[in-house]
């Protein structure tokens, strides 16, 4: 966990709202549905945060989670035409049990084996839907309808008015989860993290809080996928394949592990990257493998952690 | 209020505890001794659950926990601290037993609220800083601390759960003389209604604070008596005690 002090993390959030704003003024429909991409990612990126920053728990299965969430909600609004406001909610509490489920079978697992486990689920829902013919197998569904917000004057289409309702909701969701981790709850959470065989002879029921922290993190995914599944209006197998798994780790640790505002920039970075680069290219993998290697070299903590690092030594100066 | 009976296990051949007894009342000050390898944080672990007997059963309060792991014994009132010290190492220490507090009383599940300064965890946390003599060190971060103090706080630790049982794994280990006067007096300080239970090599603390001891020899007892008696024991003379009791 990175330490920095509460006013501090005020500035950077805010300053990371402001910056998120001023970049959706100024840019046109390709610009703003990127906002609305990164803001997603972003979401995806703090849920994950909450499970290995915080949690201590590395999952190379966490899209498994994005995935879920998408294929729910297109599940439930295409073929029980619900509609979106209520699908929504329920793909998210649905996820939220499947991981219950997961979790209560693999969470005793420590280090490597939870690691291989997760990924091993990941895959499994991964080829389940590849083969699946109600879902489109391999090539996907399309259509889903969108949420009407048309009391509020928006339109889920225009990716102005999709890119403001998800820095909304990433908003929303960084605040919580910077609630939820400087609670008490927090507090038991980062300490079995820190020493799980103490907090055990101290009482804790570790693997109660642990399987409650896994069960956050897979609903907090699945409203992740949710909303890409609203941008795109589209679900295939490739929400939820390991690489996009591995993508979504590589953001937190860029952005820096256990400090939820760092991985947000990892998944601005990363969304960026990805698609500048790759336009410019074929060998764009290469380049961001190079900058990944770069930031763990040489910012171990991530970009937040160095800049955790530089505000301390100016203090000490 | 805490009793062991017939507690055996084995690690393939090798015996490390053949069948020891053990009873511990309300306020006891009961003492382990015995020479390296004799069994006695191989017993610690039988109590407190981090190893499970091949035979035998662990009773609290009545209860039979022989079954239980380490956290469900804590929650019933027994818990322990560690031969090596075994801390949140980044947590302060006013932090690390704030948190200790918050898994005792169950307040990990309050999630809404932040954990700060002014709850009810952070004041008995602040009482129990004092009663293990680290109020100066309250926002010292536990890992930086020096060693003896680190010993303290392993058991502030321990007792920020408010046990009934308080098992202690050499407290004094390693701690230079001044060091071990001070922990001394915090052993002589723990609360009146606590059953303390302590392995420890230093007989000079032993003699000073227990009122039973057991003399643990390749996995089984010795000897069991007062101060008294174990001084004046011939066999644990000649097997463990040497220069300390003469």
């Amino acid at each position: 966990m990175i330490r920095i002090p509460p006013a501090q993390r005020r500035i950077v959030a805010v300053a990371l709202l402001v910056a998120a704003l001023i970049a959706w003024w100024f840019s046109g429909y390709a610009g703003q549905d990127r906002i609305g991409e990164i803001a997603i990612a972003a979401i995806f990126a703090m849920s994950l945060d909450l499970l290995v920053g915080y949690g201590g728990m590395v999952s190379l299965g966490h899209a498994l989670f994005f995935g879920l969430g998408a294929y729910a909600l297109a599940g439930l609004t295409i073929f029980l035409k619900w509609p979106p406001s209520a699908a929504l909610p329920v793909a998210i509490l649905l996820t939220g049990l499947v991981a219950l489920v997961i979790g209560r079978l693999i969470i005793h697992l420590g280090g490597v084996f939870f690691i291989m486990v997760t990924l091993a689920f990941g895959q499994m829902g991964w080829a389940w839907f590849a083969r699946d013919k109600i879902f489109g197998g391999i090539g996907g569904l399309s259509g889903l309808p969108q949420l009407d917000l048309s009391i509020l004057d928006a339109d889920l289409a225009n990716p102005a008015d999709f890119a403001l309702l998800a820095l909304a909701v990433a908003t929303l969701v960084s605040l919580a989860l910077a609630r939820l981790v400087s609670s008490p709850f927090g507090a038991v959470i980062s300490a079995l993290h820190r020493n799980e065989n103490r907090a055990r002879a101290l009482g804790c029921p570790v693997q109660h809080y642990k399987l409650a922290v896994f069960t956050i993190a897979a609903m907090l995914a699945a409203l992740a996928g949710t909303l890409q599944a609203q941008r795109t209006g589209f679900v295939s197998p490739d929400l939820l394949v390991w690489t996009s798994s591995g993508e979504v780790l590589i953001m937190v640790i860029i952005g820096g592990l256990g400090s939820l505002l760092g991985p947000i920039v990892g998944a601005a970075l990363w969304t960026l990257l990805h698609h500048y680069l790759s336009a410019l290219t074929p060998y764009w993998m290469a380049i961001m493998g190079a900058f990944f290697i770069a930031i763990v070299l040489f910012a171990g903590e991530g970009l937040y952690g160095a800049l955790a690092r530089l505000t301390r030594s100016r203090r000490h100066v | 209020m805490f009793k062991a009976e017939g507690l055996y296990k084995s690690f393939g051949a090798l015996e490390v505890a053949k069948g020891i007894s053990l009873e511990l009342p309300r306020g006891a000050r009961h003492a382990i001794v015995g020479p390296n390898g004799s069994g006695k944080t191989t017993l610690f672990n039988l109590l407190s659950g981090e190893l499970q007997p091949d035979a035998g059963h662990v009773f609290i309060d009545g209860r039979d926990v022989t079954s239980l792991p380490p956290d469900a014994r804590a929650r019933a009132g027994l818990t322990r601290s560690f031969q090596k010290n075994n801390l949140f190492p980044d947590l302060t220490v006013l932090e690390s037993l704030a948190v200790a507090v918050a898994i005792g009383i169950g307040g990990g599940t309050i999630f809404w609220r932040p954990f700060a300064r002014s709850t009810e965890s952070h004041r008995r946390a602040a009482e129990i800083a004092e009663r293990i003599r680290l109020t100066p060190y309250l926002d010292a971060v536990a890992g930086t601390l020096p060693y003896g103090t680190q010993r303290q706080l392993e058991i502030g630790l321990a007792l920020a759960i408010e046990p009934k049982i308080l098992l202690l794994d050499e407290p004094t280990a390693g701690m230079s003389a001044d060091e071990t006067a001070e922990m001394a007096k915090l052993i002589g300080d723990l609360p009146d209604e606590l059953a303390l239970l302590v392995i420890e090599h230093d007989m000079e603390i032993v003699f000073d604070f227990a009122r039973r001891i057991t003399v643990l020899d390749y996995g089984s007892v010795l000897a069991e008596g007062t101060p008294a008696e174990i001084r004046a024991s011939q066999e644990v003379r000649r097997r463990y005690l040497g220069e300390a009791a003469r």
